[in-house]
C-alpha cells in the first residue's frame, strides 16, 4: 500500500516554492518569482494555500518606499516537505 | 511553472532537485560576488595606502597612507551596491550568512585595534622618549595579518576549503612572526646596504603588500572559484 502523498504539497508550483524555501532561510516573492518561473497571480494564489496551511509565513514590509513580501518555511511546513519526500521514497523504491 | 498535481514521483523528485540547484547556484552567486568585490577592494586600498605612504615619505608624515583603511568599508558597501544589482531580492543561507559575519567581525576587530593604536600612539608619542616609545607602542601590522589570516582560515573551514583554511594558518602566523619580530628591519640593517630613506620604504609598504596578497588569495580567489560554480 502506498503512502497518501500530501495534496497540498503534490502540486507543482507548490512544491517548488516549499523546496526554494527548504535551501533558503527566507525569500523575497520576486526571487520566488524568478525562481519557478511563475506568473505573479499564479504565485500568489499558491503562496496563499501554503500560507494558510500554516506551510509558510509571509511577510509583508517596505524595503526603503517599495512594499516587500518575504516568505520562510515553518516547522509545519518542513515537517509535512520531509513526510512527503519519505512518502515519494517509498514509490520510487518499489 | 502550471498547476499540476498529477505529478510522477520522478517528477516532484525532478522538481525538488532542480530548485534545491537552483537556489544553491544563485546563493552561491552572490556569495562569490561579494567576495570578488571585497577582494578587489582590499587589493585597490593596499595599492593606494603603499602609493600614498611612498608620496607622502618625503614630507615626514610616514604612514599617513593607513589611514585610508577606514574607507575601506564604505568602498565595499559602494561598490557592491553598484556591481550587485539582482541582489536586492537574492536569499542567503547558512553558509553565506557564516562567511559575511566572519568579515564583518574582522572589520570590527582590525578597525578598532586601530583606532585604540591612534589614540594611544597620539597620547602615549608626546610623553615619552623614543627609547620608551619603542617599547610600549602598539604594533598594528601583526595584528591585523593574524586577524586577517584567523578570518581567512575560519572561510575555509565554512566553504570547506582545505587549501585556504592552510593558507589562512600559515601565512597569518608566519606574517605576524615577520611583522611583530621585525624580521624586515633585521634584514635591512644586517643583510641588505640600504640608506635609510630605502629601507623605511620597503618598512612601510611591505605590510600593503602582505595584504594585498592576501586579499587576493583568501577573498578573490575564493569569490572566484564560487562564481564559477554558480555558472
Amino acid at each position: 500500500m502506498f503512502p497518501t502523498l500530501d495534496p497540498l504539497l503534490h502540486s507543482e508550483l507548490r512544491l517548488a516554492v516549499m523546496s526554494l524555501l527548504v535551501s533558503a532561510e527566507e525569500a523575497e516573492f520576486p526571487y520566488i518569482k524568478e525562481q519557478t518561473g511563475a506568473t505573479a497571480g499564479n504565485l500568489s494564489v499558491q503562496i496563499d494555500k501554503l500560507s494558510a496551511a500554516g506551510y509558510i509565513e509571509v511577510e509583508k514590509t517596505f524595503k526603503g518606499k517599495k512594499p516587500c513580501t518575504l516568505c520562510r518555511i515553518t516547522p509545519t511546513g518542513l515537517k509535512a516537505f520531509e513526510d512527503y519526500v519519505e512518502s515519494l521514497k517509498s514509490y520510487l523504491i518499489r | 511553472m502550471e498547476e499540476n498535481s498529477n505529478m510522477t514521483a520522478e517528477r516532484s523528485l525532478a522538481i525538488i532537485t532542480e530548485q534545491i540547484e537552483k537556489n544553491r547556484r544563485a546563493v552561491s552567486k552572490t556569495l562569490g560576488q561579494s567576495l570578488y568585490i571585497s577582494g578587489l577592494c582590499i587589493m585597490a586600498t593596499s595599492v593606494l595606502v603603499a602609493i600614498i605612504n611612498f608620496l607622502s615619505m618625503s614630507s615626514g608624515m610616514v604612514g599617513i597612507g593607513h589611514l585610508l583603511w577606514f574607507l575601506l568599508p564604505v568602498a565595499i558597501w559602494f561598490f557592491s551596491r553598484k556591481y550587485i544589482k539582482e541582489r536586492a531580492h537574492r536569499p542567503t543561507n547558512m553558509v553565506g550568512q557564516m562567511v559575511a559575519k566572519t568579515w564583518q567581525t574582522f572589520a570590527i576587530f582590525s578597525l578598532g585595534f586601530f583606532i585604540i593604536a591612534i589614540v594611544c600612539t597620539a597620547i602615549l608619542f608626546p610623553m615619552m622618549t623614543t627609547a620608551e616609545y619603542s617599547v610600549v607602542q602598539i604594533r598594528v601590522a601583526p595584528i591585523i595579518v593574524l586577524l586577517m589570516g584567523m578570518a581567512i582560515a575560519m572561510n575555509g573551514q565554512i566553504l570547506n576549503q582545505r587549501w585556504l583554511v592552510w593558507f589562512g594558518a600559515v601565512a597569518g602566523l608566519l606574517c605576524f612572526v615577520w611583522e611583530h619580530f621585525e624580521v624586515l628591519t633585521w634584514l635591512l640593517v644586517h643583510c641588505l646596504p640600504l640608506k635609510p630613506y630605502e629601507a623605511s620604504v620597503f618598512m612601510s609598504t611591505l605590510p600593503c603588500v602582505t595584504i594585498f596578497i592576501f586579499g587576493f588569495v583568501g577573498l578573490l580567489l575564493p569569490g572566484m572559484m564560487l562564481k564559477k560554480q554558480a555558472v
